[in-house]
């Protein structure tokens, strides 16, 4: 965001969903070679690791144990996925009850398995208050609540110029947009009609406005 | 009034600030009804819903008067098994992703074979890697596509001259914005293959899903525009198809190669009413939605699942390494 924000402009906590702490284990030595290994892993410790514990390797979990991560096993509960429970986690132990200023970054939600990746989008609707971005290293999804007007800024260096709007959940009897090179005007959109993909950013600024809740999706440059 | 990226308060539809701030905006009525030959193109996708009227105009009808609908995964199968398939022509399309490791078997088992664009380079790249053993011309030239069609602008000229240059036929098409190359492919596999009836035709897709989230959506969109045409995405996790609300479906499940993990989503619209038989967790007349439940990491439990549903379903399910 433009504003400062009073968390900050990086992460100030991280969270594993279960296998994501092999994830980070194996991957941020990979991501910072010139660095000894347990300096890296040391330096980007998860705060917590929270889910099932089926995936999480037993070697992972004890090392982070060891560091200070907390071990927060939930394989009692089934009804919620991963992200649910680490976004709950992370909503009720954050200061405040305002969490406008609060925005939720996962890594790992797209792509892989599709109900998991369906499961996880589906979190961002039960969760439309709390900003939440899903990204991959191709783009990046939020969802834009029908509650709100939506003012995009559009970070050039490192995203675009592809993007679309995703009535995911339910049709759209109205949308409309600003600084799209294809701009939607009360347009209807669906599944089995019109959807807008492969659309470009013309503008600094995008703005939103429709009837349904839409995924917002932008390419991120390489 | 609004701030950068954070929604505001909620503005009432209608209110007055909203509607001066909307006018002021410089941009005019997109493009939707453009001819293409000569307006800027315009992405959405389609311009004309290809929905067979058919399917578009009849009302959900009571599941016991809906048509049935078979599904099964016998393609996924090695060679050497002779599958009860449910289609007798398969037809493969490949686009710009690498190639899941079972495309040789799925090239092997189809009739025609269709490379988006970029899906060529990825054929030309990956097919020598799943088959090490091979030297890569003979690679090459066994795993040749048909047809190379799309906007051409990803793939890489050699590869589309040598490919040219063994027979495959490129179909270009980068005058026409307004459909995805999945969209092409399928309409070009349907124009091309015999007869009316499409009912024994299945379209395996490699790399539909992953990749860029906005290019995923168009390809499932491609599903529900040709709700009866078989059209299955693969990727090395997973496989996802249309279970389209006009009929009530039966899936077999070959447990050799897929499962357990499968869900059912109602993507594009809330469903007020799935029941299935054959999951962990079946559903009874159940609601989904969402913002509400989804089925997600189910289980199948028997060899064949049942699935009524008021909407269209996408049924996915994971495929074994």
């Amino acid at each position: 965001p433009l504003r400062p924000s009073p968390l900050g402009p990086r992460a100030q906590v991280r969270v594993c969903a279960d296998g994501g702490a092999n994830r980070v284990f194996d991957g941020m030595p990979e991501l910072l070679p010139g660095h000894a290994r347990d300096d890296v892993r040391s330096r980007y410790k998860p705060d917590v690791i929270k889910g099932d514990m089926d995936s999480v390797r037993p070697e992972v979990k004890e090392y982070y144990s060891n560091l200070g991560t907390k071990i927060a096993d939930q394989s009692h509960d089934q009804d919620t996925t991963d992200l649910h429970k680490c976004v709950a986690f992370i909503t009720d132990n954050s200061p405040g009850s305002d969490k406008s200023n609060l925005c939720i970054l996962v890594l790992g939600a797209l792509g892989g398995r599709f109900d998991h990746e369906m499961g996880n989008i589906n979190v961002l609707h039960l969760f439309p208050n709390i900003k939440i971005v899903l990204l991959s290293d191709d783009c990046l999804i939020f969802l834009l609540p029908r509650t709100h007007t939506h003012s995009i800024h559009i970070e050039r260096s490192v995203e675009g110029p592809h993007c679309g709007l995703i009535p995911v959940g339910t049709p759209s009897t109205s949308t409309t947009t600003t600084g799209l090179r294809w701009n939607l005007d009360n347009t209807h959109m669906s599944f089995g009609g019109l959807i807008s993909t492969s659309n470009i950013v013309d503008e600094d600024q995008v703005m939103v406005t429709s009837d349904s809740d839409l995924i917002w999706t932008i390419s991120l440059r390489h | 009034r609004c701030a950068s990226w954070t929604s505001e308060a909620p503005v009432a539809v209608g209110d007055a600030d909203q509607i001066q701030f909307l006018k002021h905006s410089t941009r005019t009525r997109a493009t939707i009804n453009c001819n293409f030959s000569e307006h800027a193109p315009c992405p959405m996708e389609p311009h004309h819903p290809r929905r067979a009227p058919t399917a578009a105009m009849d009302p959900p009808s009571p599941a016991g008067a809906r048509p049935a609908m078979s599904h099964s995964s016998a393609f996924l199968l090695p060679s050497s098994a002779t599958p009860a398939a449910s289609a007798d022509a398969y037809a493969v399309v490949v686009l710009n992703q690498r190639l899941p490791r079972f495309a040789p078997l799925l090239w092997d088992r189809a009739q025609v074979r269709v490379c988006a664009d970029g899906g060529a380079n990825r054929v030309f790249d990956g097919m020598p890697e799943l088959l090490p053993g091979h030297a890569r011309d003979d690679v090459r030239s066994r795993y040749k596509p048909d047809v190379i069609k799309g906007d051409m602008d990803s793939v890489r000229p050699e590869v589309k001259e040598y490919y040219s240059n063994l027979g495959t036929k490129i179909a270009d098409q980068s005058h026409d914005q307004d459909t995805t190359d999945l969209h092409k492919c399928v309409a070009f596999i349907t124009d091309n293959s015999p007869g009316s009836d499409k009912s024994n035709l299945c379209i395996l897709v490699l790399g539909a899903l992953g990749g860029r989230f906005d290019h995923e959506m168009g390809n499932i969109n491609v599903l529900h525009l040709f709700p009866n045409i078989k059209i299955v995405l693969l990727s090395d996790d997973c496989l996802i198809f249309l279970l389209p609300r006009t009929h009530t479906h039966s899936i077999h499940i070959e447990r050799s190669v897929e499962g357990p993990h499968c869900g059912l989503i109602p993507v594009g619209t809330p469903s007020t009413s799935t029941t299935t038989t054959g999951l962990r967790w079946n559903l009874d007349n159940t609601h989904m939605s969402f913002g509400g439940l989804i089925s997600t990491s189910n289980i199948v439990d028997e060899d064949q699942v049942m699935v009524t549903s008021d909407s269209d379903l996408i049924w996915t399910i994971s495929l074994r390494h």
